[in-house]
């Protein structure tokens, strides 16, 4: 993100409605472009109101930015529209996250909502009337999920930056239309979708649009096509649905936490940095899913963790598997025999390694009889290289290892470790107070036991 | 004393409602002409607020006559015992008469008038009349009711001969509830200050007319179902008002003093809908519908509501100007198929833009307040003038009508090359203003009539039809 610059982000729904007379091909093109292009005029009408969220402001984009609320007038810069949100501040105080604002300030995005008015002033009233028309024809009907995400200067001017999100609405409007065409087949519309991904310096934010209903295996070529095009690399995914950029001040739908390490003060140690996980994760643990697997299920736990990792950084589409689903996968895979079903046995690196490759198609490396000190530079190298979570095994214990820091001088070493052994609920506080995701020392290991390690490995695609 | 601050009307804690109503209302019931041992029911016009309600206009029921002009049998007949009287037409009354009512403004009572004798069985007939015009005006309404709705009405009964005047209300939410005493007090210049909220809104709504829709039959419920949801659209927008968005507790009438002279302020509203996704389901294709045709409605249409004085706040406002917005395109559609189904012969034109009736503004004599009608578009001010007199019984002159609010639209364009116009075109029929076609019921007999579009005859004529119970006519 550029510094002095400021997100605004509008979004809102499009009626798309068209009469097709034919079903015929050139005839329906013609159509649906024609209606792509009155839908351009509507979002430059005067009628098009961009409403501030939580806030009491509209802006009238296509009248010079005119606004409502006295204090707002369009030469002003586009960052006293900040001022004029009204943060909940009961709510934030009251909410044992505040530990997380803290870490985390808001990225400053400004939140707007596509809206119109049906009343108009200083024009003269018509009486209505009425048409009607007897022609057969295949009405096609559904919403446009407008998305359009701007960085602008915080200097700019009100006025300015409507032009500017008016525009962004005509260009996604753009993109949508060759979505549409390039995806139609008879009068099977797939509803454009937007997507927006933070690709590396020096491209930034990018919104992709897809279509609706197929699935990210199928749409490689058009991946490839960006990649080129942003010059990224060829063996690791960005532009997969999953990697669509998360905008902080939205929550998560499935209620699990992500990343809680980020909230955690990272060791200073001497001539020393942290190696961690890259992208995102879940934090599974006992108890989740209405699933009671205090004491048994924490290398399974390990492993629904990682799953999500490769869910989320886009190279699977498939949900996190149940325990269910990973027995079934071992008795699948000749493993385990039938009786494992059901059952509360442990499973080891091993195991984890198996599911990870027929659920998911990822190969793991396997480091055997790790013990005493483990081999920090292995795991440095692999955070570095793979990034993924490490599940390691050994005892009578499974936990996950998000990361490795040690000083080169004094030779101090800890381990970032996330406890699948927490039987409580999704609560950040107490999750980093209490240690469940935490940085360890080497005592954290027993030195009389013997670990194994399970190291998933990227799959080299896009 | 201003208006509204009003002292307690009992020193103690109140039971019921109390009812502001204004002077003229007293001179108009105390002047009503009841010969003999006659009955006389009407409507009364005001606002409900939760603390106070407000009665602006009273309105007899008009004479309906079976027999011929003026005939003496005519008046026996009108009813000098309760069970004559005709409940159904004085709720086609009250719904003709709703629709000529700003927002803001409703019926929120009935009147009857009677001998002494008769006086005890009067307080059954009001309650059963209340529930019933009630039942009848909510019909066809596309906006819901809320929580806040006073869902109390008014009955008043006057005796003749004592002129006695006994107040209650019924709570027509509730079909088992019981009377509640309530105050009725004169007072002068009830409405001077009532605040005016007006806007113009656009419309431009195409309807699709599915495949197993056939016009012109379905032509009323693919209207309906297309702007149901309008109506929706509009009940979830947002309002500004003089261009700002009021929260909804604020008072609307914050800024005026106390003691400043009481003036009727002006408030222009803006109605924004938000363009949102919607919640339910997550499609990945375009819906596709087979239609045989579509229904486009187009125009602005002027809307006015207003609001009581006693400490109004914004949201009151915002919910009135919506309601306006909704009922003055419904009801116009409405009119328009009444006419439509009247007519016998669906004279519409496919292709063709036919005029939906025009809105006109027309003062209440003495108030600030004004009241509507509409126009079909082959009709005359004159027209106006009198259904004014025919269902809020007052005079109007012709030069007070309004009727610069809405323009006439532009003249309709006919697609001639179109082979169904060109059918009709030859086979048009001219309105026929002879005796129509004798109703189910043998036993009533019916008389020749002045075509009113919307007049009350009409009307009840068509309302009745479809309910499928006997005719009556007015005739002139």
């Amino acid at each position: 993100m550029v510094v002095g610059n400021i997100i605004l982000r509008l979004r809102g729904s499009l009626e798309f409605k068209c009469q097709l007379d034919s079903t015929d091909v050139p005839h329906v093109q013609k159509v649906i472009s024609r209606t792509f292009e009155a839908l351009g005029s509507q979002v430059k009408a005067e009628s098009l109101v961009l409403g501030l969220c939580s806030s009491p402001v509209f802006l009238w984009p296509n009248k010079g930015g005119h606004a409502t609320a006295g204090e707002i007038s369009p030469n002003r810069p586009c960052k006293d529209l900040q001022q004029l949100i009204q943060t909940d501040d009961q709510e934030s105080s009251s909410r044992k996250s505040a530990k997380k604002d803290k870490k985390n300030p808001p990225a400053g995005i400004i939140n707007l909502t596509l809206m119109t008015e049906v009343t108009e002033t200083g024009v003269l009233s018509v009486a209505p009337t009425l048409l009607r028309e007897r022609k057969k024809h295949h009405l096609l009907q559904t919403t446009l999920p407008m998305d359009c995400v701007v960085s602008v200067p915080s200097s700019e001017s009100i006025s300015v930056v409507c032009g500017t999100l008016v525009g962004a609405l005509c260009s996604q409007l753009g993109d949508m239309e060759k979505v549409a065409l390039r995806h139609m087949k008879g009068t099977a519309l797939l509803i454009p979708q937007p997507f927006h991904f933070l690709l590396p310096a020096p491209v930034g934010l990018v919104t992709v649009v897809y279509p609706a209903g197929v699935p990210d295996s199928q749409l490689e070529t058009r991946r490839k096509e960006l990649h080129s095009l942003f010059e990224l690399p060829d063996n690791r995914p960005y532009l997969r649905r999953a990697n669509a950029l998360h905008f902080p001040d939205e929550p998560y739908k499935d209620g699990y936490l992500r990343n809680p390490h980020v909230h955690l003060n990272h060791p200073v140690l001497e001539n020393g940095k942290p190696y961690l996980v890259q992208g995102t994760y879940s934090y599974h643990h006992y108890m989740q899913d209405r699933m009671d697997d205090n004491g048994w299920g924490c290398a399974y736990r390990s492993l629904q963790t990682i799953c999500s990792w490769f869910q989320q950084q886009g190279y699977v589409e498939r949900a996190v598997p149940s325990h269910k689903e990973i027995q079934q996968a071992l008795v699948e895979v000749g493993d385990k025999q039938g009786s494992f079903l059901g059952s509360r046995q442990w499973i080891g690196s091993i195991e984890v390694a198996a599911v990870l490759d027929q659920l998911l198609g990822v190969t793991s490396k396997i480091m055997f009889n790790v013990s005493g000190s483990l081999l920090r530079r292995e795991l440095a190298n692999h955070f570095l290289s793979e990034g993924t979570p490490i599940m390691i095994g050994g005892g009578v214990l499974a936990h996950t290892i998000l990361g490795v820091a040690w000083s080169e001088t004094t030779g101090q070493i800890r381990y970032l470790i996330l406890d699948p052994h927490y039987t409580g609920a999704e609560d950040l506080q107490v999750i980093t107070d209490k240690g469940w995701c935490g940085w360890k020392g080497p005592e954290f290991w027993d030195q009389n036991a013997y670990y194994n390690l399970c190291l998933p490995q990227r799959p080299k695609t896009i | 004393m201003c208006s509204h601050c009003l002292p307690p009307l009992y020193p103690v804690v109140r039971m019921g409602r109390g009812y502001i109503v204004e002077d003229v209302v007293e001179k108009y019931l105390s002047n009503l002409s009841v010969p003999g041992a006659s009955c006389v029911t009407g409507l009364l016009i005001g606002q409900s607020s939760s603390q106070r309600d407000f009665v602006v206009l009273a309105v007899r029921t008009p004479q309906k006559d079976t027999e011929g002009q003026g005939s003496p049998s005519a008046s026996r007949r009108a009813g000098n015992s309760l069970d004559h009287l005709d409940v159904e037409w004085v709720t086609e009354h009250a719904r003709q008469v709703s629709r000529m009512l700003p927002g803001g403004l409703s019926v929120i009572g009935v009147f009857l008038v009677t001998p002494p004798e008769l006086s005890k069985e009067a307080q059954n007939t009001l309650r059963r009349l209340i529930f019933a015009v009630d039942k009848h005006i909510s019909k066809g309404r596309l906006w819901s009711l809320t929580e806040e709705d006073v869902t109390e009405k008014v009955t008043l009964h006057i005796c003749s001969k004592t002129r006695k005047v006994v107040c209650r209300t019924f709570d027509v939410r509730d079909p088992k509830s019981s009377a509640k005493p309530a105050d009725w007090k004169y007072q002068s210049g009830v409405c001077t200050s009532w605040p005016l909220l007006t806007c113009s809104v656009g419309l431009d709504l195409v309807f699709p007319v599915l495949e197993m829709h056939v016009l012109p039959q379905d032509m009323e419920k693919c209207m309906k179902e297309g702007l149901q949801t309008w109506a929706q659209q509009i009940e979830g927008g947002l309002c500004l008002i003089n261009g700002n968005a009021m929260p909804d507790e604020v008072e609307l009438l914050g800024g005026q003093k106390k003691n400043a002279k009481a003036v009727q302020q002006m408030f222009l509203a803006q109605i924004l809908i938000p363009m949102a996704e919607p919640q339910s389901e997550r499609r990945s294709t375009a819906s596709v519908k087979v239609c045989s045709g579509s229904l486009t409605l187009k125009g602005m249409v002027q809307c006015r509501a207003y609001l009581h004085s006693n400490k109004p706040k914004a949201k009151h406002a915002t919910e009135v100007i919506k309601r306006d917005v909704i009922n003055t395109v419904s009801s116009r559609v409405e009119m328009f198929l009444e006419d439509l189904l009247m007519e016998g012969v669906d004279k519409g034109l496919v292709g063709v833009q036919q005029g939906l009736p025009r809105r006109v503004f027309a003062p209440v004599p003495g108030m600030s307040l004004c009241v509507c009608d509409y126009m079909f578009p082959d009709e005359c001010v004159s027209d106006v003038s009198d259904r004014l007199k025919e269902m809020l019984d007052w005079e109007t002159p012709e030069d007070s009508i309004d009727t610069s609010q809405e323009a006439v639209p532009e003249a309709p364009t006919i697609d001639i090359k179109n082979p169904v116009v060109q059918k009709n075109l030859r086979t048009k029929s001219t309105v026929d203003a002879g005796p129509k076609t004798p109703s189910e019921d043998p036993t009533e007999a019916h008389k020749s009539h002045k075509t009113y579009y919307a007049g009350v005859a009409m009307a009840a004529a068509i309302a009745l039809l479809a309910a499928g119970t006997s005719l009556l006519y007015l005739s002139d």
